[in-house]
């Protein structure tokens, strides 16, 4: 064995001599092929001699163009006095992370959404930095938020009452994701009224299939309805769980797998008999032929695309989406409506609900983290407090000032609309700066007019507003983001979840498409408790009376 | 075979002829139309292709995808260090495998049976990747271009297909013979059984080659710079930011429209910019399978 | 005649080999100088492979101690408590064993039954066209699919099978199968996963039995020819045993993949519709990794995974040796 060390020695001292050469000779065509590339990179490399190096992992969006180019960020750390080398990671995060993480291989700071989960903190203790004294001694900016926004301190804090990830508050989205639309000019070119039940749905999307809705002297290539591909791990946005709000389910951040919150106590819908009755009328209207029969199979791209239609011509009757242009192009965005909130039936008297998204939208964890090891933490908390500062945060969400923001001079300021008139305004804004994937403050007394994209998002909410406005945030609301489980339970919940996942997107893609919940429905509901579903319930309403009684 | 006993066919090889011509024109249309449709799908309009209107001639004709691909000045910099590790990796990797495999191929050789057992071990078991990540950083292997070279140079699939090879199909007498005319296993080796065994070399060099063009792992686990990443991070890099999230709507608005148009043309546009270099490698290696590179040097 | 005699070259450089491994063995302990210094050239040709395999493929093995401890990053990597069978016993006994072990083994040895001779079959036809423009061109045509990345053939499936827009989702409705989702039913999901590989893979796999035909002694078909063997039979009895030895290693390869999916291409088909088919343990392993990094779980699920495929492996290699004196070591 000695002997074997040896020769391993031997041959990996070779080997690090040659790897060493070459790192050198990479690192220095990389550095010099980015300073080529941006004039901003070079000056800041030149006037950095008596700067603090720091190393930074950014998780961008891979819309987003280099670091290097952005403004915005050459000032901060320049007031911050520092000189970060960027590794900018696009893709496979989660994979490179696991192995980061277990060799404790990590640099100074790691900025990103939830880049460094509270999972992570648990498993790997030591390896991030406390930051509670550095905030208190580096960091004004993050202090101000604190005070200003106490939930972003709660949503920062540990079980163990340590802050090791940073959060943010991006004040203006809205309070869903989730937005209903339907063709109006369908409905006007059959003389139809706006839906307002599950019944008066069903037979307007009949009249869609039956009739030449579009116009186009095809009476068949109307798709009456559509929705997101339903993944295998669980529900996601603009889909129809949305119609659990009919019958008073409020679903929280789109309530994935199935947990939400009524009248303070945690339950989930996939064993609800409510549940049952959207799947069973989602059956209904599949085996009638009103959904896309490819709707469980299509990927998001087509999904999307099949909305567009053909030029002037409107595929798609009734479906969900972020906002209307995005749903389904600037071309047929004209034909649709926004949609409020399906009664279930003509004489029903339960308060209609919908999907609540404002924390998750509007709030976010752990967006920068500090290496433990790192060797130079004020200046790395200097640095992420001028990201905190809320003019700067500003631009980390629309981009940099003069190119992305217009200062108004009177202490206003405005989005600017997108300098290339191909893109649409989200593009813009994804492709010029970090975007919603950067720490960021954005006070609610700093003067901001917005993008048009914006400003719409805003207007097809409004018909979902009254039944928004009527939930009970305090106990019909699952705070999902504002619990922290710890290690062992998130653990033993996530299992369950993995497994449950498994048996209810199966069932319930095989219930819309071909039927049979009545049949099944008890035994399933046994299997989701063999599961362990009622021990997670149990669990997570412990969490959540505890989480209850200290906000009081 | 040029005699000209071939010219009368007899009914039976008639039938098998057309049999031959029926199944190759059968492969050969559904292996190439969907090829072909990667190739018209790349130059057409993404909605249209999604949307089935794509089936036999392009539409929506645009060179959107292509533009958009080699507008990235990274893909450049992923073209050279992809040719240099391809090139350099397959060099060390025959250099390694093909002494060995000849070794394996030796019966005569004592601890053959072992070694080979130490090799198939590690196809199926592994440490695991942070183990193997903790080795390399300490190797400092990490973030250097060694990394795609020397670790796993040797693949103990191909070393054993080119095992199989010399010792199938050298004759055991050339060994004998050429023993007796002094000759050591290494000049055997280098002068004899390498000229004889030019098909299995170019199939593993081929393999090899293949596998280092298309590695893409080793780039996402153990690259930091930009600059030493290969062409396959930077395609998908462009690939994933021309694609269509549908988190990313819903997180806040991104990118919807703008990427939709063109998310397929890049997709498929990718497919061609990576393997039309491989492409062109090919012919160059076919020529050995041609029949008749044995026999020569045998009879001489 | 000449076709026995066809066959001697083949054979004989297995039955003397056969030879000098039984008779000819010396007893063991007094002869272990003398062997390695006749053969130490052999040895420094081996040794950089060897060096190789050992620093990248066995030191790092330490690692798999994970499967039976608990991962505690503060005590290093394999410092965590002793859990033994711990994770293979949860693993066993969890809610998704029975179908994760039925799925992954039916899709895997699917695989091997129709995956496994399509090269074979493709290699012998190309070999027989005898037209050299036409057989490059196809030659190259069937090996270009495999460089096509996952995550685009998956892509194409969904584009060329939708029911509603696909080429072949047309061809269904014309041939009276309109109504068959081939991508939403239990029962398509293993044929066409398995015949998508086949199309990508068949042409690239058969590169390997063409450099073995090719190596093939010409004299052997003219020796056929003039014993007036039709073309079938020559394939039968030139042909064939040529690849045989190629054909044994790689089926015993192959058999060390009984519970070896692929994990991407099975994730990337899977819908929520073809779920109680389409998931293995590879993607079950995935989906327990995401939502924590469950390190001693996974590895302990990999570990079990690796050593049935090696008992299936070492077992066909037995036989392998027994029957046909072809083995892998």
């Amino acid at each position: 064995m000695k002997r074997g060390t040896a020769v391993l020695l031997a041959l990996s001292m070779g080997a690090a001599l040659l790897a060493g050469c070459s790192g050198n000779d990479g690192g220095g065509g990389n550095a010099g092929g980015n300073a080529g590339g941006s004039p901003a990179e070079a000056s800041g490399g030149s006037s950095g001699a008596a700067k603090v190096k720091l190393k930074a992992i950014i998780t961008k969006h891979p819309l987003t163009q280099e670091l290097s180019k952005m403004e915005w960020l050459r000032q901060a750390e320049e007031r911050a006095g520092v000189d970060i080398e960027w590794q900018e990671v696009t893709a496979d995060w989660g994979q490179k992370k696991g192995t980061l993480l277990a060799s404790g291989d990590i640099p100074d700071l790691i900025i990103g959404p939830n880049a460094i989960t509270d999972a992570d903190y648990a498993q790997f203790p030591g390896l991030f930095q406390d930051l509670t004294e550095l905030i208190a001694k580096d960091a004004p900016n993050v202090q101000k938020m604190f005070e200003a926004k106490p939930e972003t301190k709660v949503i920062a804090t540990q079980t163990d009452g340590k802050i090791y990830g940073l959060p943010k508050y991006q004040r203006f989205w809205p309070a869903t994701a989730t937005r209903q639309f339907i063709n109006q000019k369908w409905l006007d070119n059959l003389g139809l009224k706006m839906p307002t039940t599950w019944d008066e749905l069903y037979d307007v999307l009949v009249a869609f299939k039956e009739k030449d809705a579009n116009g186009n002297g095809d009476a068949n290539d109307e798709i009456p309805m559509d929705f997101a591909p339903v993944g295998t791990l669980g529900f996601g946005y603009f889909q129809p769980t949305v119609l659990l709000g009919s019958l008073g389910i409020t679903l929280s951040d789109g309530s994935g797998q199935g947990y939400f919150a009524e009248d303070g106590k945690v339950k989930n819908f996939l064993v609800d008999e409510r549940y049952k009755q959207v799947v069973e009328f989602l059956n209904r209207c599949f085996a009638a032929g009103l959904i896309n029969p490819e709707a469980f199979t299509q990927d998001y791209t087509k999904f999307q695309s099949v909305a567009r239609g053909t030029g002037e011509t409107a595929k798609v009757g009734f479906s969900w989406g972020w906002e209307v242009t995005d749903r389904f192009g600037n071309a047929l965005a004209p034909q649709y409506a926004s949609m409020p909130p399906l009664k279930a039936s003509a004489d029903s008297t339960v308060q209609t609900s919908w999907d609540y998204d404002y924390n998750s939208l509007n709030y976010g964890v752990n967006m920068a983290t500090m290496s433990a090891k790192s060797k130079h933490k004020d200046a790395a908390m200097k640095f992420v407090n001028e990201l905190y500062d809320p003019k700067v945060s500003m631009q980390v969400l629309f981009g940099s000032l003069g190119t992305n923001i217009a200062d108004n001079g009177d202490g206003s300021y405005k989005v600017l609309p997108p300098a290339d008139a191909s893109m649409d305004p989200g593009t813009w804004k994804w492709t010029s700066t970090w975007a919603d994937n950067g720490p960021m403050y954005i006070a609610d007394d700093l003067k901001l007019t917005l993008g048009t994209d914006m400003q719409s998002v805003g207007k097809q909410t409004e018909p979902l507003m009254p039944s928004i406005d009527a939930i009970d945030k305090d106990n019909d609301v699952l705070p999902g983001m504002f619990i922290k489980y710890s290690k062992d339970d998130n653990n033993a919940m996530s299992l369950v979840n993995t497994n449950l996942m498994n048996l209810a997107m199966a069932k319930f893609s095989q219930w819309v498409t071909k039927g049979g919940i009545d049949n099944e429905w008890d035994s399933y509901v046994q299997n989701a408790n063999k599961i362990g579903l009622p021990q997670n319930l149990e669990m997570m309403q412990k969490y959540y009376d505890d989480y209850k009684s200290k906000t009081k | 075979m040029g005699l000209p006993v071939q010219k009368v066919k007899s009914p039976g090889e008639r039938l098998f002829d057309l049999f031959l011509i029926l199944v190759c024109a059968f492969v050969f249309l559904i292996v190439a139309y969907p090829l072909y449709f990667v190739v018209i799908a790349s130059v057409s309009d993404s909605t249209l292709v999604a949307t089935g209107k794509v089936t036999l001639f392009p539409r929506g004709f645009s060179t959107f995808g292509y533009e958009e691909i080699f507008r990235d000045a990274r893909i450049w910099v992923g073209y050279r260090n992809t040719v240099v590790y391809t090139f350099l990796g397959t060099f060390v990797n025959l250099l390694f495998t093909l002494p060995a495999a000849y070794v394996l191929s030796r019966r005569e050789f004592r601890a053959r049976r072992f070694l080979l057992f130490f090799f198939v071990f590690t196809m199926f078991f592994n440490g695991g990747l942070i183990p193997t990540y903790i080795l390399m950083k300490d190797l400092h292997l990490t973030n250097s271009m060694w990394v795609f070279i020397l670790p796993f140079s040797v693949n103990v699939y191909n070393l054993i297909i080119t095992r199989t090879f010399f010792e199938t199909s050298l004759p055991k007498e050339l060994y004998e013979a050429a023993a007796m005319d002094g000759c050591s296993h290494f000049s055997y080796f280098l002068k004899v059984a390498l000229p004889l065994s030019r098909a299995v070399v170019s199939v593993i060099g081929l393999y090899y080659l293949v596998a280092h063009w298309n590695d893409f792992f080793t780039g996402l686990v153990y690259i930091r710079s930009n600059g030493l990443q290969p062409l396959q991070i930077v395609l998908r890099d462009i690939l994933l930011s021309n694609q269509v999230f549908a988190e990313g709507a819903g997180a806040g608005g991104a990118a919807g429209g703008y990427a939709q148009r063109y998310a397929d043309q890049v997709k498929y546009g990718v497919i061609i910019v990576s393997t039309l270099p491989v492409l062109l490698v090919y012919p160059f290696i076919q020529k050995y399978f041609e029949k008749g590179v044995l026999i020569g040097s045998v009879k001489g | 005649m000449a076709l026995q005699s066809g066959k001697a070259p083949i054979g004989a450089s297995g039955v003397p080999a056969k030879g000098s491994g039984t008779a000819a063995r010396p007893p063991r302990t007094a002869n272990y100088r003398k062997a390695f210094a006749r053969d130490y050239p052999l040895w420094l040709m081996i040794a950089p492979a060897v060096a190789v395999i050992f620093i990248f493929n066995y030191v790092p093995m330490y690692g798999i101690q994970l499967a039976f401890r608990d991962f505690d990053f503060t005590k290093g990597l394999t410092g965590g408590e002793w859990r033994g069978m711990h994770y293979f016993s949860q693993f066993v006994h969890s809610y998704m064993f029975a179908d994760l072990m039925r799925n992954t083994l039916f899709i895997s040895l699917a695989t091997i039954v129709f995956g496994f001779p399509a090269p074979i079959a493709l290699a012998l036809i190309l070999n027989q066209v005898k037209w050299k423009r036409a057989k490059k061109t196809l030659q190259t045509t069937v090996y270009l699919p495999h460089f096509i990345s996952v995550v685009v053939m998956v892509g194409l499936l969904n584009v060329l099978l939708s029911p509603n827009t696909g080429i072949v989702g047309h061809l269904m409705d014309a041939l009276g199968y309109g109504d068959v989702n081939l991508l939403a039913s239990t029962k398509a999901f293993v044929p066409v996963y398995i015949l998508s590989d086949v199309w990508q893979h068949c042409g690239w796999n058969s590169i390997v039995y063409l450099a073995a035909l090719s190596a093939v002694d010409p004299q052997l078909y003219d020796a056929a020819k003039m014993d007036g063997a039709s073309r079938w039979q020559t394939i039968r009895n030139v042909d064939i045993p040529a690849l045989v030895p190629t054909i044994v290693i790689l089926f015993i390869l192959s058999m060390g993949g009984v519970l070896a999916t692929g994990f991407e291409k099975v994730f990337l088909m899977q819908n929520t519709l073809n779920l109680p088919v389409s998931e293995v343990i590879a993607t079950y392993v995935y989906k327990i990794g995401i939502v924590s990094n469950q390190f001693s779980y996974s590895a302990a699920i990999g570990l079990f995974n690796t050593v049935i495929n090696f008992a299936f492996l070492y077992a066909v290699n037995v036989l392998a040796r027994r029957f046909s004196n072809i083995s892998l070591w």
